[in-house]
This record gives C-alpha cells, sequence and structure tokens, in this order.
C-alpha cells in the first residue's frame, strides 16, 4: 500500500488548497446559519442537504470501486466523529478561550493527529514517516497560520 | 482542551473516511460521512431539544448551501489523504483556508492588520515551496 504515497503533486496541491478555500466558503455559510438558528441546526441543515448532494453527485457520477472488498462498519463512522466536531467546537467558544484560540488550538489538535496517524498508518491507511522537509513545511504553515489568527484580524 | 480535541476529531474521521474512500471512492464516503453524521446530530438534538430555536427562517438563502459544499470538501479529504498521507493533506488544507480566509476578509472590506496578512501569507506560500520540493 505504500506505493501510492507520494510527495504532494501540483494536482494534489491544487486539490487540498481548494479545499481549503471550500472550507472557507463551508464555515461562513454554517456560521451565518449559526447566528440567526441554534447551533445544532447550522449543523444540521448541511448534513441533510450535503446527504441529498452526496446522492445526487453519486447517481449522476456513478465513482468506480477501487475494490471489491467489503469495509470494516466502523469505517462508516466517521460523520459521528464529524458531529461531535460541531458541539467541541461550541463548548470551547463557550469558555474563556476567544475565537481565535479556538482556530489555533484546533489546528493543533488536527496537525498532531495527522501526524501521528502517518507514523502508525492509523486505522488502515499507508504509514509515512514525516521527514525534515515535513517538520519545516507544517512549521511554516503553522507560523503564518498563527500570525494571520492572532494579528491579521482576520477572525 | 475541548479546542484540541475537536481538532483531533477532524483528524480522526477524515482518517477514517479515508480508509472508508480506499474500499468504495472519495465521494460515497462522503456521502456516508453525512448521513451518518445527520443521524448522529438529529438523535443528539432530539435528546438535548432546541433544533430549531432562533430565527432559522430569516437567515439568508446562501447560508444554507453549507451541505453541498462540505460534500465536496470531505470528498477532497478522503482522496487526499490516501495519496499523499494525513499531515500533507492536512497542512495543505489549513493553507488554502488561511490564505482563502484573508482573500474573503479583502474581498467582505473587513478590517485587518496588512502587514500581519502579507507576513502570514508569505509564511504560509514559502511552507507550501518547501512541501513541493
Amino acid at each position: 500500500m505504500s506505493d501510492v504515497v507520494h510527495l504532494p503533486k501540483p494536482f494534489h496541491f491544487a486539490a487540498a488548497f481548494g479545499a481549503g478555500a471550500l472550507l472557507t466558503l463551508m464555515v461562513l455559510f454554517n456560521g451565518t446559519l449559526a447566528a440567526y438558528g441554534s447551533l445544532f441546526f447550522s449543523s444540521w441543515v448541511p448534513h441533510l442537504t450535503g446527504t441529498i448532494a452526496a446522492l445526487i453527485f453519486l447517481l449522476v457520477l456513478r465513482p468506480k470501486r477501487l475494490r471489491s472488498d467489503r469495509p470494516p462498519l466502523w469505517t462508516y463512522l466517521g460523520g459521528v466523529s464529524g458531529g461531535l466536531t460541531v458541539m467541541l467546537t461550541s463548548a470551547s467558544m463557550n469558555s474563556a478561550l476567544a475565537l481565535s484560540g479556538t482556530i489555533a488550538l484546533g489546528l493543533a489538535g488536527q496537525v498532531i493527529f495527522s501526524l501521528f496517524a502517518d507514523m502508525r498508518g492509523l486505522f488502515g491507511l499507508p504509514q509515512k514517516m514525516p521527514g525534515l522537509r515535513d517538520g519545516i513545511a507544517l512549521g511554516l504553515i503553522l507560523a503564518g497560520s498563527l500570525v494571520l489568527i492572532f494579528f491579521g484580524g482576520s477572525v | 482542551m475541548y479546542a484540541v480535541l475537536a481538532g483531533g476529531l477532524v483528524g480522526l474521521s477524515r482518517q477514517i473516511n479515508g480508509r472508508l474512500a480506499l474500499s468504495t471512492s472519495a465521494m460515497e464516503s462522503s456521502f456516508w460521512n453525512h448521513a451518518v453524521g445527520l443521524g448522529f446530530v438529529t438523535i443528539t438534538a432530539l435528546l438535548i431539544g432546541g433544533l430549531f430555536a432562533g430565527e432559522p427562517q430569516s437567515a439568508p438563502w446562501w447560508a444554507y448551501l453549507g451541505g453541498p459544499v462540505g460534500v465536496v470538501f470531505i470528498a477532497a479529504g478522503s482522496w487526499l489523504i490516501a495519496r499523499i498521507g494525513a499531515a500533507q493533506t492536512a497542512m495543505l488544507i489549513i493553507a488554502g483556508q488561511m490564505i482563502s480566509g484573508v482573500m474573503l476578509d479583502l474581498i467582505l472590506g473587513a478590517p485587518g492588520n496588512p502587514l500581519a496578512r502579507i507576513t502570514g501569507v508569505a509564511l504560509i506560500l514559502t511552507g507550501m515551496w518547501v512541501a513541493r520540493r
């Protein structure tokens, strides 16, 4: 399996970068919803419309299955983790921590988990030891993010 | 502590969805993520109550577009994580989120420190340049 993991190619860059931009839009949309309705509502609506949208995408695109094996049942539970995230985020935003602190710590948690997941090949994904180059890149991107979060006035 | 945990859960769900995508497809994995998440949020909201509190009907129509955007976002994450690993996926998505956030702020005319914005974006772009070797 480890042969599928490469250094990112330009297309991967574009895809990940574009996904980050989608996330910005998503936060704007869902955050606006939360400003009018409850926090549950702001998570419930996108899950509902997302389920319908995904169904339409599947019917139109009919993506091929890469493998014919049945995935383990626990792999269907990623959505629970996503639902929990919304509640924890709200819990931390209601604590003494400001929004910028919540975002910064969230990034830290995400990066720590992903490094650990790569090193161990968690949940059946390819194992990958992060190298020095990854460390430097990660440090620069996190430093830039912290500058934007705490001094950029963007949140 | 909740905030760190929430960040870890983002990684956790991307890892699990990525594994599901290996056996199915990125879009099918995104469908299950949303369908199962919908069930989870519905049950929790019914137990705790207050799902329709506030004035959700007065929200602008475009605020309801988060779902379809999220579907593509989750599918992209599942597709990427099996190809470039969890750490690379996380840091490139963070880079894209941060820089597009600055662009959105500029478009919306949100107040901000120009020097900090330039420094932050420059650091992130340098990091991406290092990552691409």
